[in-house]
């Protein structure tokens, strides 16, 4: 008897066990409407609203097609769902701009926060059952995942003249091989960012005259810097390369590494590096924070932190620095945008139409500029007094007047490592520049050829 | 009394069904033998069958997980490799034959045979290094009058315990960052210039060994410390009485009573450090904080050279040339571990 209980508990253990274990194999809409439920509540921005409408929708049948837990058909209610691996407090409030104005519309947007989104899209981005329905992410990912074909056209989605607004620079980021591919919302740019109680002075107008201030006022045993910058990673280093006429990539996939340009503005780079620190991304934000460097070249991801460390923050464009050849400093810029899945449009497309169209209009970018410091896509949003008055989005946009879009051809995802371990490489390890050079400009031409 | 006397009613009762049941079974069998219904010959086959495929059929649960979560994901690698599944054939892709390994074999180049010579100097280092500390340490928990060592071995487990990832970038800006890193604190308190301990490929080779060390000698203590529990006091009693040292104990008393016992675990942590990626790869080369050193071992020059790129059969060729390795390597590690 005991035995037979004892084999009934075994048999009902490794039963229970191996439904647990391939639980996560399944494809079923209910389980998948589950997960994402569950992680929709931790951050959707109306999760009541969006809860209500699910109750609603699941009785309802008929022509309807289930997506996501939400049932569709014209006139009801529709969740949309975006992954993205921003600043959640942010997303909630452009979720909330959007779902105020389609509250009538029985449409909503909540943001599902995602590590690595790309490689999630990558996973998911064919998935109907599991994946998102959008995705908001820097633009440079964009020719990738168009060559992989889970994209929908945004222009297939809404018409030119919901678009008329957003700034030319935004679009053509946003555009692949002459297609439309993203919504564009807002961007960014690096910036010179000084703590105006360290900084002693005016701001140099010049490198050479940073670079001067520079070696007066850094101490490198002390741990006391004036200007700390991330000088081995390519997008910080970007603003020099592009002022020298070099570049990282150019248009027809042809890396630049070992151009003369760019060599040129690695060297120069070299004699700043030495007086910032080991240039990782902790250190340096650290450094700042703490008060040990006076000014530090970054973006607006890091006001938060600055804030909370109690520092009266001062701004200025990276393109009032005049370069010795005469040119300005010339960032990156990256436009952070919403990509829509395919999958999604085919049984979202009315209700993904109306979100993109609220996103075009210029309350969402005035809702980033005013709590988050993000500069608008849409150049109507500037007319706002607040906005208009911001400093740090004035700076950004001078500076996207000058900026180059980081590429967003499919080989740009492969440069990222060479460029960096160049940099990394002159600057940390004290090679040559030119062999450097030469060294990581044939792994980026053998990765490119790897991607085929 | 009363409850002896119970048992055994209960026993005879038992029994009594037992014979009962056994005499109607006996009953059935006359029966259809005489009716040709059974076949002693074929009884005999089937029972030797079920006695061969029951233990299969108890197990068969256990292959099943066991196929989908490890063979599956080996078999399914091996048929994308033979793929041009990459980012401009992401759903269309075809069969290319054997041109991803052909393409994989190419990169068994110079770096990668210096990457191999890395990862097996690594491997020897770290092994030696985690077998003898581990050993020394072992025995020093278990020396006579140690006080608290529950505490220490307590203590030791900790690093164990900790993720990986937390431990790997604490060491990176406690240990070895140049301005909040304790070794270049201590340096400059010593009027030495600061230092970047991974900048360089020596300096980050030995920057990795000693965090490696770190993570895997308690689980090695440990598993020395629970092998000397089995080892015969008597045999040092006995070896006291004969005029041995220290040194001799150890040498002819414990060290062979160890060696079986910890075979396995050395087997296994072998292993565990010829593949390690983590720890080279986040002090060195993680993405945004690439440190300068160039050091290589297999798993991060195969993570370089073909996972960066999208190219899903060429990443799969590889994954299969290195798998190849790795069981190359397993075997031979079995092998030297039988004959020793």
């Amino acid at each position: 008897m005991r035995k037979n209980i004892r084999t009934g508990l075994s048999l009902l253990l490794a039963g229970v066990m191996t439904a647990a274990t391939l639980t996560g194999c399944g494809q079923g809409g209910q389980s998948a409407a589950d997960a994402n439920g569950t992680a929709a509540n931790e951050t959707a921005a109306t999760v009541d609203n969006a809860e209500d409408v699910s109750g609603e929708t699941a009785q309802q049948t008929g022509d309807s097609v289930e997506q996501d837990g939400v049932t569709q058909a014209s006139g009801e209610a529709v969740t949309i769902t975006a992954w993205h691996d921003n600043d959640e407090t942010m997303m909630n409030a452009l979720a909330d701009v959007v779902n105020e104005k389609l509250a009538g519309e029985n449409i909503t947007l909540r943001f599902e926060k995602k590590a690595d989104v790309t490689g999630q899209i990558k996973l998911y981005g064919t998935d109907a059952a599991n994946g998102p329905d959008m995705y908001l992410f820097a633009h440079d990912s964009l020719g990738g995942f168009a060559e992989m074909g889970i994209l929908e056209p945004v222009g297939n989605l809404i018409s030119a003249e919901k678009e008329k607004d957003l700034l030319p620079m935004t679009l053509e980021a946003a555009s692949y091989k002459d297609e439309q591919y993203l919504m564009p919302v807002y961007y960014e740019t690096l910036l010179f960012m000084y703590n105006k109680d360290l900084w002693e002075g005016d701001i140099p107008s010049t490198t050479e005259e940073l670079y001067d201030y520079m070696v007066e006022h850094t101490d490198v045993n002390a741990g006391t810097y004036a200007l700390v910058n991330q000088h081995s990673t390519s997008y910080n280093v970007a603003p020099l390369i592009n002022g020298f006429g070099g570049y990282i990539i150019d248009k027809d996939a042809n890396p630049g590494l070992n151009i003369q340009e760019t060599k040129d503005a690695i060297s120069y780079n070299k004699k700043f590096a030495e007086l910032q620190a080991d240039g990782d991304y902790n250190t340096v934000t650290a450094l700042f924070n703490e008060g040990k460097a006076a000014a530090i070249i970054g973006g607006p991801w890091l006001v938060s932190g600055i804030r909370e460390a109690g520092i009266d923050l001062g701004i200025k464009s990276l393109c009032d620095f005049t370069l010795p050849n005469g040119e300005v400093m010339t960032p990156y810029s990256g436009v952070q945008c919403l990509g829509v899945l395919k999958y999604a449009a085919e049984n979202k497309r009315g209700a993904l139409t109306r979100v993109l169209e609220v996103l075009a209009e210029p309350e969402a970018g005035i809702t980033l500029a005013k709590e988050f410091n993000c500069a608008p896509a849409n150049s109507k949003a500037y007319e706002d007094a607040d906005v208009a008055a911001n400093e740090m989005i004035l700076a950004m946009e001078k500076s996207a007047e000058k900026a180059v879009p980081m590429s967003n051809i499919p080989e740009m995802g492969v440069m990222w490592g060479p460029a960096e371990s160049l940099l990394a490489a002159v600057n940390k390890s004290g090679e040559g520049v030119d062999a450097a050079a030469d060294k990581y400009q044939e792994e980026a031409l053998q990765a490119i050829a790897d991607m085929h | 009394m009363r409850r002896l006397i119970n048992i055994r009613k209960k026993h005879c009762r038992q029994s009594r069904i037992c014979i009962r049941e056994k005499l109607n079974l006996a009953k059935w069998r006359d029966l259809l033998r005489k009716l040709g219904l059974i076949n002693e010959g074929l009884n005999k086959v089937m029972k030797n069958s079920r006695k061969k495929f029951t233990p299969w059929l108890y197990n068969l649960p256990a292959f099943i997980l066991i196929g989908i979560i490890v063979l599956f994901p080996i078999l399914y690698t091996g048929y994308i490799s033979f793929t041009n599944m990459n980012l401009y054939h992401w759903q269309d892709y075809t069969f290319v034959g054997a041109d991803n390994y052909v393409r994989a074999l190419g990169k068994l180049n110079s770096d990668f045979f210096a990457a191999l010579w890395t990862t097996i100097g690594w491997t020897v280092a770290n092994m030696i290094l985690d077998v003898g500390i581990a050993y020394i340490l072992a025995v020093g928990l278990n020396a006579e009058g140690l006080r608290a060592r529950r505490i220490y071995k307590t203590l030791i487990i900790f690093p164990w315990a900790m993720p990986a990832y937390v431990s790997i970038l604490a060491w990176r800006v406690g240990m070895y960052n140049t301005e909040f890193g304790l070794l270049n604190k201590v340096l400059v308190a010593l009027g030495f210039e600061k230092m970047d301990f991974l900048s360089k490929n020596v300096p980050a080779f030995l920057s990795c060994m000693v965090l490696n060390l770190w993570m895997s000698l308690p689980y090695m203590i440990v598993m020395f410390d629970g092998a000397l529990q089995s080892v015969d006091r008597s045999m040092y009693e006995s070896a006291i009485l004969d005029g041995a040292g220290a040194w001799q104990k150890n040498l002819y008393i414990t060290i062979p009573s160890l060696r079986k016992v910890m075979a396995p675990v050395v087997i296994m942590t072998t292993f565990t450090t010829f593949k390690q990626f983590d720890i080279v790869y986040l002090l060195t080369m993680q993405k945004g904080s690439v440190s300068g050193s160039t050091m290589q071992t297999i798993i991060t020059y195969a993570h370089q050279n073909a996972f960066v790129s999208n190219n899903y059969g060429l990443s799969s060729a590889v994954s299969i040339v290195i798998f190849v390795i790795i069981i190359i390597f397993s075997a031979w590690t079995n092998r030297a571990a039988k004959e020793t």
